[in-house]
């Protein structure tokens, strides 16, 4: 009798879930279900026992049809809710049933820094025919609990992201591998130190050349909450997960423009989910993942043991995989071959060969490329590039004939330069007024030698002044077009600091957008500031003709992007070029807000990546001047998502070979960009008047339920948590912008 | 004063007669205006946790093609407009409405209070400021944390440009309440604050719990 | 053309140009603030019904856009910005003339004004056209070796010239106001001054340039009337000396013509000096083409040297010292008529010939101040206020007659001004006694102690005062 009540107990979770993934009991012949299962359980004690099994087994049979059907026609959004479920899987579950022991690290349970997030050091064992191998490894993932308060549905806060730092820095200095299990519907989007977007693009940043192998699982990946412990060199996902830049819901209240606290309509969320190729095999498809665990049909539970011991085995494989590709193409091979005469049968359990974990010195170097590579390749079907065959070879050419003369102009006749300025000192060092005599002329030819084009002698005898440096800059001033407008408005702060309503031809031309009173930036169109940061002329734009395009084929989104292109003249939100500030010449990489508000999608990525490397070849400083950014553009899915480790990558291997990287936020900087390539950069300056963070004010009110106060996101605010180091007003941004590459790039200006 | 002294029914009853407080909206410069109200109108005065919300969108005036909006800082129920000047030109400082504001308890009790707390006094027509070293004592005690004695050096007088020291001559005590605010001009003779001598002090306590159980 | 002027100021120059106007068949109007309701010039001027009301109420006589907005709202053509407050400010200027309803401004154009008003762009023009300047940097200096060259320079020069005593000013370039200035008297102080001074600018004023210049001490403090027209014409009205204006306290007295014999025994050649500082200004206006009234202020060393300290482009208070020694047709002009007729686009209508110079006249600033207690404003009622009419002095005022008057607590408490005039400078001294004796002026304060004004002050220590 026990037994027949846990088996109708076990058709009713069945029933109740099937009604969960649907959202409402009204599906197929849920309801009639229902009432059998009502009607059983009503007459639970009047039945015979074989009467009772009979009726129990035609109503699992009439359920496990109706999953059946259900796992057929599973559209995106349902996936959404199998992956809410509370009878989910969750990590718990996981290093319970896949690893052999496990010590969780930095707290337990509620006690816990951020319960939302668990590392966690852990055996996994696999067997071959004569032993039983121990393998170490740190576990790190979102725990989303089994309804648990306190675990914050996985959503991680700021210091939960740098636990995970933490302990993969401790993986690092142990040597063993990482497996990361993401669960999160995105990040906890508060500022407080260390500020969500900060973190995540310190943990990207630090994954990027991490020296151990990384295998991420994805069940719930939401956005950059996932990619803060997602950067895996190799990135699996579990079949019914989903993985988004977005929440479909979030996604839905943006498309459908709905007001907050208003009800979001079904459908749309339903059509947001589907178009925004969320699912597993969407994933795939797009490259942004390598391979997908199954899982049983609607999903794994808590209990699914055959499903744990497959996903042991995924990990096993995925991890030997990492590990054998940075030794030889031949070990890789063999362990393929090895895996292929196991057959399919062989997937489900762990592969019976033994395969140290350990990396050499050369091994992890290969590690680090392979990973390199792998997000280099990453969205390239995101955009588009109108190059003809000729251009594209003559691309090419010219970039490797730019490396070989920057090589040679840095590498071999640097170390010359410096040689010879040794000399120079050491004699000059231990002189005497006769040797000054002789080296003196010496200097001048040199000097003379070693100048650049364009700087004229210093100034000598300018005695009585000759009124400063920034006397005749330009030949003619840019005024912004907002000034050709007869009438006044009025400053934000007029109330706090009394300011006068400003004249729009005075505010936009000679106060540069500042209100004359409390310093206040009005917000200046991009073209300004390539007019007034740079020498005149002194701008070469590149890949001009990367294209946004539609990679999902979102509706309407053509049309949107033909509008944003007419309106600019431009293909895409990033523009990249050389330019030079008082003599000292730079690479830039700009977004800006006329262009789909900056949002960040592959063409962007790409463009911003190759700016880095070209800044790399010419060994020049990189600029990210951020006019705008309203986060990563959610209409490409993740292949937008992927733009945060790929473009990070490119920041951390710019900087890793001397580069000096400055960002400088204007106006509105939000979300993905700002929590990886951008975020990561020692150095952050904001424009006075900007806003800075992670998420905007409605969603911090939907997420947390609480309201963030006006000032929240201000330039100050973030320079008080020190998130950026220092606010630079409009009118010096120019001064400023030379000052930091004087002082940051030291003495060669920005190689080390 | 005693407390016997205070007749309560005779002050409560005039505040129960009419709780109400008469606010005159002037504009604060020149322009166009557009009334967003009419006569009767409920409005609301700025709200938010942060305080961060706007109140009721009471009128507009446009000068010079900036069409600025002016929202009332109080709640409450619009009892006169000047119906007549409706899109007409109107100079700095015209009284347009006047806005009728149900008292809150705590409003009440700061009325009945000015009449038992010593006033200071402006002693001409000028801007006030507290002294800065006060206005530190404050921040750092709170108001009501810091007691005054006389030759305190109690607020900055600006008058004519020049910033005049006041010095205080009254008796001894704690500032209760403050009725100026920085920077606005005051008449000569009006309270700046009230002072409470630290043994009336549960007179005043007293006071308070009174109104506030007879007030509903 | 009918012009109409809006009148952006307040006080005795509101009421002078309303009368100018008024003199021109000009129509008006006057902006005022609350706390100058009860001012003679809105007084005087709120008979009219609706718009065709000559006096509006304004936020403040700071804010362009009530200004702008009642100029347009009573149809007004010009504006008159006074002294103070707008005069010299070239983006009201600007503004007012390149809006889309373009108004004439009564002064230079903005382009003079600019150009003009900073001090240190000045000092350039004045150097490249041979016009003497205190010696020093014509522009900011940023390195420290260039400047104690420069300082040394100076110094040396000084001592060649056997000035005693030879000392420097290091100045915040950015500054303004006395502010962040500093004197050296020996080189071996010079860098330690530099870097303290250049400190100070970087963190008040965000940019540590540094000027330096020679400091003069006991000098005399020149002013030349010029008066241009839209057309190119430049004529002078003398010179006045505003000296007791550079010892630190506000102007009370001022005297033309510049230098007066008996008032102190020159050493050089007073007239030549005059002359030769009218020339340079005239040089100086004709270069930068200057086209409305304005005050070219010179400092005249001991030894006779003149140096030119900087351009007002407006109409100055003491503007009457100069008419009064003037004469065309054998009338005193009114500068404040002239000013206006020019700015609307009239001709001069004469030239420098026509103008005779003939005699003394001083000007007595009447304020209400405690001369015993460091010339502090003192406020409160008038209840009389009466001035002797003498067909040598003129007076400009504000303050009502016939009816108690609250001097306003939000801006300086000036009450008049008094012009005086004889054929000699011990005439018009006699003159100016005579009339502060016969001018009562009543009222008491909060307090109800009685109201307490400079009158005194000034007829006891005319003589000193006007030691030049």
């Amino acid at each position: 009798m026990e037994h027949l009540r846990k088996r109708l107990l076990k058709v009713e979770e069945r029933i109740v879930y099937l009604g969960q993934i649907k959202e409402g009991p009204d599906w197929g012949n849920l309801p009639a279900l229902q009432e059998t299962l009502k009607g059983v359980r009503d007459s639970f004690y009047d039945l015979s026992q074989e009467a009772l099994a009979e009726k129990i087994g035609s109503l699992e049979e009439s359920v496990s049809f109706l999953e059946a059907r259900c796992e057929e026609t599973l559209s995106s959004m349902e996936r959404v809710r199998i992956v809410r479920s509370p009878l989910r899987f969750s990590l718990k579950d996981l290093l319970e049933n896949v690893y052999e022991e496990y010590t969780e690290l930095g707290g337990e349970e509620d006690a816990n820094i951020d319960p939302a997030l668990v590392a966690a050091r852990a055996s996994i064992c696999r067997r071959t025919k004569n032993k039983t191998i121990m393998q170490q490894v740190m576990v790190i993932g979102h725990e989303k609990g089994h309804g648990e308060e306190y675990r914050n549905g996985g959503s991680t806060k700021p210091w939960g992201n740098e636990k995970a730092l933490r302990y993969m820095r401790v993986a690092e200095t142990e040597g063993i591998p990482i497996h990361f299990y993401i669960f999160t519907p995105g990040a906890f989007p508060v500022e407080e130190y260390p500020g969500a977007a900060q973190q995540i693009a310190r943990n990207l940043y630090v994954m990027a050349k991490l020296r151990v192998p990384m295998i991420a699982v994805t069940s719930e990946g939401g956005s950059g909450g996932a990619e803060a412990v997602g950067m895996g060199d190799m990135r699996l996902m579990f079949s019914h997960g989903y993985y988004s830049v977005i929440s479909p819901e979030g996604a839905a209240a943006i498309e459908g423009k709905v007001k907050e606290g208003d009800k979001l309509p079904k459908d749309l969320v339903e059509t947001c989910a589907d178009r925004l190729a969320i699912t597993a095999a969407d994933n795939l498809r797009l490259g942004t993942i390598d391979r997908v665990i199954p899982e049983p049909i609607l999903g794994a539970k808590r209990d699914d043991f055959a499903f744990f011991r497959r996903v042991k085995a995924e990990m096993i494989r995925a991890t030997d995989e990492v590990v054998l590709k940075t030794k030889s193409l031949r070990a890789f091979r063999a362990y393929e071959l090895k895996l292929e005469k196991d057959g399919e049968a062989g997937l489900d359990d762990e592969p019976r060969i033994d395969v140290s974990w350990e990396l050499a010195d050369d091994e992890i170097e290969r590690l680090l490329q392979l990973r390199s590579r792998k997000y280099r390749e990453m969205a390239r079907q995101g955009y588009q590039e109108k190059l003809s065959g000729y251009a594209a070879f003559y691309r090419r050419a010219g970039q490797s004939l730019a490396k070989l003369y920057y090589t040679f102009r840095y590498d071999i006749l640097k170390s010359q330069h410096k040689q010879v300025k040794k000399v120079i000192k050491d004699v000059s060092g231990e002189s005497s007024v006769l040797i000054k005599q002789v080296s003196a002329p010496f200097y001048a030819a040199y000097d003379f030698i070693s100048r650049k084009p364009g700087e004229r002698p210093a100034r000598s005898g300018a005695l009585w002044g000759s009124g400063g440096e920034e006397q005749v800059e330009y030949g003619e001033i840019y005024t912004s077009s907002l000034a050709n407008e007869d009438r006044t408005v009025t400053c934000p702060n007029a109330e706090r600091h009394g300011c006068k309503d400003l004249w729009v031809p005075d505010l936009y031309g000679e106060f540069c957008g500042v209100c004359e009173t409390c310093g206040h930036h009005f917000p200046l169109e991009y073209q300004w500031y390539m007019r007034h940061l740079f020498e005149p002329d002194s701008i070469r734009e590149f890949n001009s003709d990367l294209a946004s395009i539609n990679p999902l084929d979102f509706p309407g989104i053509d049309k949107k992007l033909e509008l944003a292109r007419k309106k600019t003249g431009r293909p895409c939100a990033m523009i990249t070029f050389d330019a030079r500030v008082m003599g000292i010449d730079i690479v830039v990489a700009m977004l800006y807000s006329d262009f789909r508000n900056g949002t960040v999608g592959a063409a962007e990525g790409e463009k911003f990546v190759r700016a880095c490397e070209v800044a790399k070849i010419k060994r020049r400083p990189l600029l990210a001047y951020v006019h705008t950014t309203g986060g990563i553009r959610i209409h490409e899915g993740t292949l937008g998502v992927i733009q945060m480790p790929k473009c990070t990558m490119a920041v951390r291997e710019y900087i890793g070979s001397g580069g000096l990287y400055l960002v400088v936020y204007d106006n509105n900087s939000y979300a993905g960009p700002v929590a990886s390539f951008l975020g990561c950069s020692p150095y952050q300056f904001a424009i006075r008047s900007s806003r800075i963070g992670f998420a905007g004010p409605r969603v911090i009110r939907e997420t947390t339920g609480e309201d963030v106060p006006p000032y929240y996101h201000s330039a100050r605010s973030a320079l008080k948590r020190g998130h950026i180091q220092g606010i630079w007003d409009r009118r010096e941004f120019r001064r400023n912008l030379h000052k930091s590459l004087m002082t940051m790039g030291g003495g060669n200006l920005y190689y080390r | 004063m005693l407390e016997q002294d205070i007749d309560f029914d005779a002050i409560l009853s005039r505040y129960r007669a009419d709780p109400f407080d008469y606010l005159a909206v002037h504009t604060s410069h020149t322009g166009r205006l557009r009334f967003k109200v009419a006569k009767g109108d409920q409005v609301e005065g700025v709200t938010g946790k942060f305080r961060h919300i706007p109140g009721t969108l009471l009128y507009e005036l446009e000068r010079e093609r900036n069409p600025k909006r002016f929202t009332s800082k109080t709640n409450g129920q619009v009892d006169m407009i000047r119906a007549d000047l409706e899109g007409n030109f109107v100079e700095a400082g015209e009284q347009i409405m006047t806005l009728k504001h149900p008292l809150t308890k705590r409003e009440i009790i700061e009325y009945i209070l000015r009449q038992v707390l010593t006033p200071y006094k402006a002693p001409e027509k000028a801007k006030y400021f507290f002294s800065m070293d006060l206005q530190a004592r404050v921040d750092k005690y709170g108001l009501r944390g810091v007691s005054l004695k006389p030759g305190d050096e109690v607020l900055t007088m600006s008058l004519m440009k020049r910033d005049t020291p006041v010095y205080y001559d009254g008796e001894p005590g704690i500032i209760h309440s403050v009725y100026f605010k920085p920077g606005v001009s005051v008449e000569q003779g009006e309270p700046l604050f009230g002072v409470c001598p630290k043994d009336r002090l549960s007179l005043i306590e007293r006071i308070i719990t009174r109104v506030k159980a007879e007030w509903d | 053309m009918k012009d109409k002027v809006l009148i952006a100021n307040r006080g005795e120059i509101a009421l002078r140009i309303m009368r100018a106007c008024q003199d021109l068949g000009l129509d008006y109007v006057v902006v005022y603030t609350a706390a100058d309701e009860h001012s003679e010039h809105v007084r005087l001027n709120l008979d009219g019904k609706g718009n065709n009301r000559r006096a509006w109420r304004v936020a403040s006589y700071t804010d362009p856009n009530d200004i702008l907005a009642v100029a347009d709202h009573t149809k007004c053509t010009a504006i008159h910005p006074g002294y103070g407050f707008f005069s010299e400010d070239f983006r009201f200027a600007r503004r007012v003339t390149t809006r889309d309803r373009p108004l004439k401004f009564i002064g230079p154009t903005w382009e003079v004004i600019k150009e003009l008003g900073d001090k240190i762009n000045t000092k350039r023009v004045a150097n490249q056209l041979g016009i003497p300047t205190i010696p020093g940097t014509d522009g900011p200096i940023y390195n420290e070796i260039d400047a104690e060259e420069i300082a040394r320079r100076l110094l040396d020069d000084q001592a060649e010239r056997k000035i005693h005593r030879p000392s420097i000013l290091v100045k915040a370039a950015a500054g303004g106001g006395g502010m962040g200035i500093e004197e050296v008297h020996e080189i071996e102080q010079f860098r330690r001054v530099y870097r303290q001074v250049q400190n100070y600018a970087k963190r008040q004023f965000g940019d540590p340039g540094v000027l330096i210049e020679q400091c003069l001490r006991d000098y005399n403090h020149l002013e030349v009337q010029l008066l241009c027209s839209r057309h190119g014409e430049r004529v002078h009205f003398g010179t006045r000396n505003c000296t007791i204006q550079s010892t630190g306290r506000q102007k009370r007295l001022e005297a033309a013509p510049g230098f007066d014999p008996t008032c102190f025994p020159y050493e050089f050649d007073g007239p030549a000096v005059l002359e030769r500082i009218v020339e340079y200004s005239l040089k100086l206006a004709s270069h930068v083409r200057y086209d409305n009234v304005g005050t070219w202020e010179w400092i005249v060393s001991r030894d006779g040297s003149p140096y030119l300290l900087e351009v007002n482009t407006r109409i100055q208070v003491e503007n009457d010292v100069s008419a009064r020694i003037s004469y065309i047709n054998g009338q005193h002009p009114n500068l404040l008529r002239e000013q206006i007729r020019l700015a609307l686009g009239d001709k001069l209508g004469y030239n420098q010939n026509d103008i005779q110079f003939r005699g003394t006249s001083i000007e007595l600033r009447i304020v209400a101040e405690d001369a015993q207690r460091g010339f502090a404003p003192w406020i409160g009622t008038i209840s009389r206020f009466s001035y002797p009419q003498h067909e040598w002095s003129a007076v400009y005022t504000h303050v009502p007659t016939d009816r108690p008057y609250v001097i306003p607590s939000d801006y300086d408490p000036n009450l008049a001004l008094a012009l005086v005039w004889g054929d000699s400078m011990a005439e018009a001294k006699e003159r100016a006694r005579l009339f502060l004796n016969e001018m009562v002026i009543e009222g008491s304060n909060a307090a109800g102690l009685p109201i307490v004004t400079n009158l005194q002050y000034l007829a006891d220590n005319m003589d000193r005062l006007l030691t030049f």
